[in-house]
């Protein structure tokens, strides 16, 4: 019987373009864009230019200036700030008429560069006229030690080297933020409306009457109905997860350079599709009781909404962890572990305790949910409008 | 046979509680039509769905062919079929077919009984030729007509409607008005609400009236005919109402 509600509620579903739209061509959409953009976040191809404005009597230091650093273009302005102000420029060098002057005569010079630092862009001019500023800084700092008799060491006692254990230029760890995020909200997005409308759907359309009317018990009902929104976050999960790895196999030069498994690779996709899985069925539950909660469509999505953005929140949260900082926390509670977990497999580590708890307290959730649905199902507030 | 005995049902939230129906008793015997009249909210589709089980009376029992509705609604679900207020209730996106199919299954029907009893009530109803389109696109009576044959499609001997003429032309109220002959002949018991007070003279052969959840009159036809010194339903119905409000044993 279970299985004949599955299957008929399935193809109700799948017939449902609204379910079609969701599961497989926004996800395909979102993904491609969510990918190229982080993808885009990790290019260091070097390609991008910014523009530095400067006065008119500063033009040709400044030209030899950064004459070692091409993304750099100097161009020049009555009022570099302004340009700044206007967006023609990213950044602005300001200095006084005898800036080089008092460089020569070893007088104190002032030099500010202007920028705005909520634009990237800017950001990134001003680091690298900063950068550029600060070896010609040394550079005069040395020469003038030198026409002093001084060795340029006795002002640099140590060096400073900077070893980075990541080699990939920070791309496993935007793809173990980018996995989770696109999958928790494409199961959410893609589940959603088959949720709704099979408890909350079915009281509005009337359906639900007609249904409970047959012999069948409520519990087999509902289990039926859960199944079926858990099918369809798994559907959505694993195209997900087929259209991100097709795209940063062909699409992405950055992020292909995060995937590189080795032998593990099979067993950490098996792993990710049995978290996407489990995931999905812990999910289908807070969608379950949304839309029994729901009298309309309406209503059960306006509940639902609010929850699907939880999903968004642990991006945040775990953004700043590395994989070695990772803790019980950050595996015990819901959604914030499978962004964990899904961070773990991306830096191609397993971790059968961290996966056990993972899944663990999902399906416990899982039941827990399911059994507050039996509970209201079997009322008929919640069933009969 | 439907036994309803000292029925009362309250429905109570945080903040208000209604009593939709007060101590309602009457009896439906087998083959019999019914016709269950009042005015909107006086309590007739609660009384339908504590029949129908889907309602759990606050006081009081019911039985249904035997069984009681709090005690063994399972049983019971295996031998009413019930068609509630003017919705048809079907599944916009399945065919006809398969949502008579989808129902049947439910009903524990095997694949053989499903396709007869199908093939049987698209005959009865006219509906071959739609069978297997999809009801989105189907007209209201088209729709009433599946809804009913989903209604029947377990043979069930005991039939509950819930306004089941509501917002369907003359012809489709027609094609239901011969539908419910033609279940009387076959023998079943039939309990439905009605507004149309034509209609419930056409069809019943008595009549159960509510009045704000208290049932102020059970009679067969003929003899609230002779009470009543009228022939004219919608007359004794009003009458009924202005005087109403007492608990009425039957």
């Amino acid at each position: 019987m279970l299985l004949n509600i599955y299957l008929k509620e399935l193809k109700d579903c799948f017939r449902d373009r609204r379910t079609l739209l969701l599961t497989v061509f926004l996800p395909i959409v979102m993904m491609t864009g969510l990918t190229l953009f982080y993808d885009s976040m990790l290019s260091t191809d070097g390609d991008d230019t910014y523009k530095v404005a400067v006065q008119e009597s500063f033009r040709s230091e400044a030209e030899q200036l950064f004459a070692v650093s091409p993304n750099i273009v100097i161009e020049t302005a009555e009022n570099p700030e302004q340009a700044v102000i206007d967006g023609d420029v990213q950044t602005a060098i300001v200095t006084a008429p005898s800036f080089s002057e008092d460089i020569q005569n070893g007088v104190p010079a002032a030099i500010s560069i202007i920028g705005n630092s909520f634009s990237e862009n800017s950001s990134f001019a001003m680091n690298a006229v900063s950068t550029a500023l600060t070896a010609f800084e040394s550079e005069i700092i040395s020469e003038r030690l030198q026409s002093a008799g001084i060795d340029g060491s006795t002002v640099q006692p140590f060096s400073i080297e900077q070893k980075e254990i990541s080699s990939d230029g920070g791309a496993t760890m935007m793809l173990s933020l980018l996995i989770p995020l696109i999958l928790s909200l494409a199961i959410g997005i893609g589940a959603g409306p088959a949720a709704s409308d099979l408890f909350a759907g079915e009281k509005e359309r009337k359906t639900m009457e007609a249904l409970l009317m047959t012999p069948v018990s409520r519990t087999t009902l509902l289990l039926a109905k859960w199944l079926v929104i858990s099918t369809i976050g798994v559907i959505t999960g694993l195209v997900t997860l087929l259209v991100v790895s097709l795209e940063i196999a062909f699409l992405t030069e950055n992020l292909q350079k995060a995937v590189n498994f080795g032998d593990q690779l099979p067993l950490i996709i098996g792993l990710a599709l049995l978290v996407a899985t489990i995931y999905s069925l812990f999910n289908a539950g807070i969608l379950m009781l949304t839309s029994i909660l729901g009298k309309t469509i309406k209503e059960s999505q306006s509940y639902s909404t609010p929850i699907m953005m939880l999903s968004v929140f642990p991006v945040m949260i775990i953004s700043g962890i590395g994989v070695n900082e990772l803790s019980f926390q950050h595996f015990a509670i819901p959604i914030l572990n499978l962004f964990s977990i899904l961070k773990e497999l991306t830096a191609g580590v397993i971790d059968y305790e961290h996966l056990a708890l993972m899944l663990g307290t999902n399906l416990l959730l899982m039941v827990v949910f399911i059994v507050i649905g039996r509970v209201l199902f079997l009322k008929d507030k919640w069933v009969m409008n | 046979m439907i036994r309803i005995q000292d029925v009362s049902k309250k429905f109570q939230d945080k903040k208000k509680s209604v009593t939709a129906l007060k101590h309602i008793s009457f009896d439906v015997q087998e083959g019999q039509v019914v016709g269950l009249l009042g005015e909107n909210g006086a309590g007739k589709t609660t009384l339908l769905r504590s029949i129908a089980t889907l309602l759990t009376p606050t006081d009081g029992h019911i039985e249904v062919a035997g069984f009681d509705t709090v005690k063994d609604p399972a049983e019971i679900k295996k031998r009413i079929g019930v068609l509630f207020g003017g919705e048809t209730g079907l599944y916009e996106r399945l065919t006809a077919r398969e949502n008579l199919t989808y129902f049947a299954s439910l009903y524990g029907l095997s694949k053989h009984e499903t396709k007869v009893r199908i093939d049987d009530l698209a005959l009865k109803f006219g509906m071959r030729d739609y069978l297997d389109r999809k009801v989105g696109g189907f007209s209201k009576g088209m729709r009433q007509k599946v809804a009913i044959a989903r209604t029947l499609i377990h043979n069930p001997d005991i039939i509950l409607f819930d306004e089941p003429t509501t917002g369907l032309d003359i012809t489709s109220s027609n094609v239901f008005r011969q539908l419910v002959h033609q279940l009387k002949r076959e023998g079943k018991t039939i309990v439905f609400s009605s507004h149309i007070m034509e209609e419930v003279s056409m069809l019943c052969d008595s009549v159960a009236m509510i009045h704000k959840g208290e049932l102020i009159c059970h009679e067969a036809l003929d003899t609230l005919y002779t009470l009543e010194n009228s022939d004219d339903l919608n007359y004794i119905f009003m009458s009924k109402l202005v005087r109403g409000g007492t608990h009425y044993a039957s």
